[in-house]
């Protein structure tokens, strides 16, 4: 079946299914922590996309490849981080305290995301030839670098994104179990009652979730444009999309399955799609004397077609799947005599 | 000598559900008072109100001769005080040894290794689960982490609802017990909400009977234990 | 030179909008489902029109009239647009579509009276058929999940079918380019006009009528507690589908009357700012689960949308810059109006009223007979 996938695009699928699981990932961090369904998380990562052409225009314009991808990143990280921080504390906190509901909450995501589009699609079109003098009309991925590798040609911000996903979670799995902050926040996605009852600072928690969530999406998204064909905000329409697709695989409560499950819906709209048309254009379609059908296009169908499978048959997504007695059911592992009670 | 803690003309409730009324009762210095009555009479929320979770509409909390009715369950938590909720006293998803460090949460660490070392001395169930999540533990257990958490804090006055609700009767009596060393051996200052109403009028210095929100008896627990008519009537005790 | 700024568009607009909000507010502010993939739905109106409509307008006029039919193929052939082997082909293709549709399929129906009317009945027939069946489709995996996943499911259907079925697939509506829709009447815009009045009107009764029948008291009560509708023995899934089907339906009249006045927008015409998200915001400012305040709450908005349009025709010497960034603007106001309301007043300007039921005074008697 390796035939007709070229390295240079399993690298790029694994390189966009990385920032979707960081997307995803943090997604459900403010999720679990809030109770916010963020609609405005794929514009954040957009803000990470700006970074990167500004910092291209303006200061690393005959810089490419490494370099650049760390100081977009970072600049990104950064940028996004705050800004989620103070979409929150300026609208959703107020509101949330207000006694907004689950839809009033969504519905400012929703009024957030337009928003915030509105202002980057500004600074954009006021761009031509003002702001971005020296981007206009060029592609951004041509600031990428292509290695040589294995007798074929990759892309280094493919191999970089997965890097950056992998050190990224690592030090945020230590964080959450290894500091004191991060344990603490781990008491108040569990129990916010108790965690306060014990000192914490819940409303310090949930304004540090809100920052690590938009950071990761300004990284993913800084390191994303590399890949997109347009750098347009109104990508972010259909990313999010997928964002949310890979969140509800993972159980929308879990962050570690959110990234797991971001992960996976990326690799399913890439390569999942390209295998899928492999398959139908070369057996299916001659065998059965059926039409061509190129479903490239179609890739974040994938998305939704999981979503919908996932609702309907485990609701609870990844998280909810009893590991251990499937593992156990299969043979692999004896099983345990306790069943683990149900996370709350 | 001075009550540690004193209550007057205490009116609480949640939100427009007034509960409480008028209540006035003092506890002494290493005292265990017993708070029983029916189901709703409101003994949960005399602890809730207690620790500033419930709202108070009226009245007052004196805690060591300061007026704290209106202080945040934190600042209360630091003055001394500490509150065991019934359900979900503890993080299921952390570690057992996570668990005894969020309880040390705003002490220094130094402080805290060192306490997490002395509770262990007195639960040493827990020191072969550090590891474990607290989930994996069973309910009787789970309440015995609760406390050594509580512990942890060193506070003066423990209030604990209902501990010994859903468990066996061995686990119960385990927990009755780790209460009554609380006070005999640490010299802790406990006000025990307990629906199994012998159980905790055995081992209780007062007793608080509540009916509707409403003092119906306050005095020695031997004595409401020897009451039959409010026994009978209110708490299901044996002729 | 400054004209009315409230044309006869913006009083289209106004209607259409209307239809919109209170469908919407049958499902957000009666039931509590958080459509966010309202958008969709007015689509399917139009493209019952646009990618089936003028199909079906080809079929019958080659049925009809075969002779008429071989003409536009052949004028088709004569200025090199193409070879064609039906006129339904035609009439369905990008490069032929308008020439077609234009002048022989839109005179050839006026003066066909009868059938048009055939037509158009097809036409609505389909819209509503096929709007039901999205909304049935769209939501049928979440209808039993927490409000979340429906709002995250119906938002993902909407854009990927705007955004990408029928962009990319050329065979259904033309794809980017798009093609015209059937356009019923001389003049589009005045048959938009009195289509949407007609779907307004009808629109507004039935969603008063509805309010106050038991279905409305079930979905309030689906809305306020779900489990406790459950225990009154609600099927609370049934009475979210069947909600978000009837409401999908009547989205689909505001797609159909606002595609005759502008019979080629492409499937990315109705993006979800402008179907979804404005709908939303009209609602939560005249008040949820109040079909006058949804009807005064589109009203104001669209007042301020206009005027904010009409800016730069009032201050003189505008440069290009401003009017680039107008409709930017006018979406950011819409935001911050949004989130101000939900503050300050999130019942909106016209609160809900508690539903009427029968006369108390009436249950006591008839209890004492």
């Amino acid at each position: 079946m390796a035939a007709g996938i070229s390295l240079y695009f399993l690298m790029a699928s694994i390189g966009y299914a990385s920032a979707l699981g960081l997307l995803s990932m943090g997604l459900s961090l403010t999720f679990v922590t809030t109770k916010v369904a963020n609609f405005a998380h794929g514009t954040i990562a957009m803000i990470g996309g700006i970074t990167t052409l500004f910092l291209i225009d303006r200061y690393m314009y005959n810089v490419k490849g490494l370099p650049l991808f760390v100081t977009s990143a970072l600049a990104g990280f950064i940028i996004a981080g705050v800004t989620a921080v103070v979409l929150y504390l300026v609208i959703l906190k107020p509101l949330a305290d207000r006694g907004s509901d689950v839809i009033g909450l969504m519905i400012a995501t929703f009024a957030i995301d337009i928003m915030l589009q509105s202002i980057l699609s500004m600074i954009l079109n006021l761009a031509h030839g003002k702001h971005f003098p020296k981007l206009f009309g060029a592609s951004v991925q041509s600031w990428d670098v292509t290695l040589n590798c294995c007798g074929t040609q990759i892309a280094e911000s493919h191999v970089f994104l997965p890097v950056a996903a992998i050190i990224l979670t690592i030090l945020f799995h230590l964080f959450l179990t290894k500091t004191k902050f991060g344990i603490a926040m781990r008491a108040t996605i569990e129990n916010p009652d108790l965690a306060e009852v014990m000192g914490v600072n819940t409303k310090a928690v949930y304004t540090i979730s809100w920052f690590i969530s938009g950071a990761l999406a300004g990284l993913a998204g800084a390191l994303l444009v590399f890949s997109l064909k347009d750098t347009s905000p109104n990508n972010s329409n259909l990313i999010i999309v997928s964002i949310f697709a890979g969140s509800i695989l993972g159980g929308l409560g879990n962050v570690y399955w959110g990234l797991i499950g971001g992960f996976l819906i990326g690799l399913a709209e890439k390569l999942g799609t390209q295998l899928l048309n492999l398959f139908y254009n070369n057996y299916l379609a001659p065998s059965l004397h059926l039409p061509p059908f190129s479903f490239v296009n179609y890739e974040k169908l994938m998305s939704l077609g999981l979503v919908i499978i996932v609702l309907l048959t485990a609701p609870q997504g990844l998280a909810g799947i009893d590991w251990g007695g499937l593992l156990s059911r299969m043979g692999l592992k004896t099983a345990r005599s306790r069943k683990p009670e149900r996370e709350v | 000598m001075a009550p540690i803690l004193e209550v007057k003309d205490l009116n609480a409730g949640y939100g427009r559900f007034h509960i409480l009324f008028d209540l006035n009762f003092k506890v002494d210095e290493k005292e265990i008072l017993i708070v029983v009555g029916p189901n709703g009479s409101g003994k949960s929320t005399t602890l809730k109100a207690i620790f500033g979770i419930a709202k108070v509409y009226s009245g007052g909390i004196i805690y060591r001769g300061e007026d704290i009715t209106r202080l945040p369950p934190h600042e209360k938590a630091k003055k001394g005080l500490a509150y065991l909720p019934q359900t979900n006293n503890v993080f299921a998803e952390l570690t057992v040894e996570e668990n005894l460090r969020m309880a040390g949460y705003t002490l220094p660490p130094d402080v805290v290794d060192e306490r997490v070392r002395t509770v262990l001395e007195s639960f040493p169930f827990l020191k072969s689960k550090l590891h474990d999540k607290a989930k994996s533990l069973s309910g009787g257990q789970r309440q015995l982490l609760a406390m050594a958490m509580t512990l942890i804090r060193e506070p003066d006055l423990m209030m604990f609802d209902e501990p010994t609700a859903g468990l066996a009767p061995i686990a119960a009596k385990e927990v009755v017990e780790k209460i009554l060393w609380l006070r005999n051996d640490l010299g802790k200052t406990i006000i025990l909400v307990e629906q199994n109403a012998k159980l905790g009028l055995e081992i209780g210095d007062n007793a608080l009977l509540l009916v509707s929100g409403r003092i119906a008896y306050y005095g020695s627990a031997k004595d409401l234990l020897a009451n039959k008519d409010l026994g009978r009537l209110y708490l299901g005790l044996a002729k | 030179m400054i004209q009315n700024p409230f044309t006869e568009t913006w009083i289209l607009l106004v209607l259409v909008y209307i239809i919109v909000t209170i469908s919407l507010n049958l499902e957000a502010g009666f039931t509590g489902i958080p459509n966010f993939g309202k958008a969709v739905f007015v689509f399917m109106g139009a493209w019952a029109a646009q990618g089936i409509g003028i199909r079906l307008a080809a079929y019958l006029l080659e049925k009809t009239d075969p002779g008429l039919a071989a003409e536009a193929l052949k004028h088709l052939q004569e200025i090199g647009i193409g070879t064609y082997k039906s006129l339904v082909q035609a009439a369905g293709d990008t490069d032929a579509n308008r020439i077609v549709v234009t002048s022989y399929i839109y005179p050839y129906f006026q003066h066909h009276l009868a059938l048009a009317a055939l037509l158009f009945t097809a036409v609505l027939a389909i819209a509503l058929a096929l709007s039901a069946a999205m909304g049935l489709f769209a939501s049928f995996a979440a209808v039993r999940l927490r409000e979340e996943y429906l709002a995250i499911l119906l938002l993902s259907f909407s854009e990927l079918m705007v955004m990408v079925i029928f962009q990319q697939t050329t065979s259904l509506n033309g794809g980017p380019q798009g093609i015209w829709a059937m356009r019923f009447g001389s003049n589009g815009l005045r048959t938009a006009l009195i289509l949407a009045a007609v779907f307004a009107a009808i629109t507004f009764l039935y969603a008063e009528k509805l309010a106050n029948s038991p279905m409305g008291r079930a979905m309030r009560a689906v809305r306020d507690d779900e489990i406790a509708a459950g225990v009154y023995g609600r099927d609370v899934a049934r009475i979210r589908l069947k909600v978000i089907m009837v409401s999908s339906m009547i989205a689909a009249l505001a797609g159909l009357a606002f595609i005759q006045a502008t019979p080629s927008t492409v499937s990315m015409g109705f993006d979800r700012v402008k179907w979804t998200f404005f709908p939303w915001a009209y609602l939560i400012l005249g008040g949820m689960a109040n079909n006058v305040g949804a009807v005064l709450g589109t009203v104001i908005f669209l007042i301020l949308q206009r005027l904010v349009q009409l800016l730069p025709v009032y201050i003189s010497g505008t440069s290009t810059t401003i009017m680039t960034i107008i409709p930017y603007l006018s979406n950011i106001l819409v935001g911050v109006i949004i989130i101000l309301v939900l503050y300050f007043r999130p019942q909106g300007i016209l609160p809900e009223k508690p539903s009427k039921t029968v006369d108390f005074h009436r249950i006591l008697v008839e209890e004492g007979e």
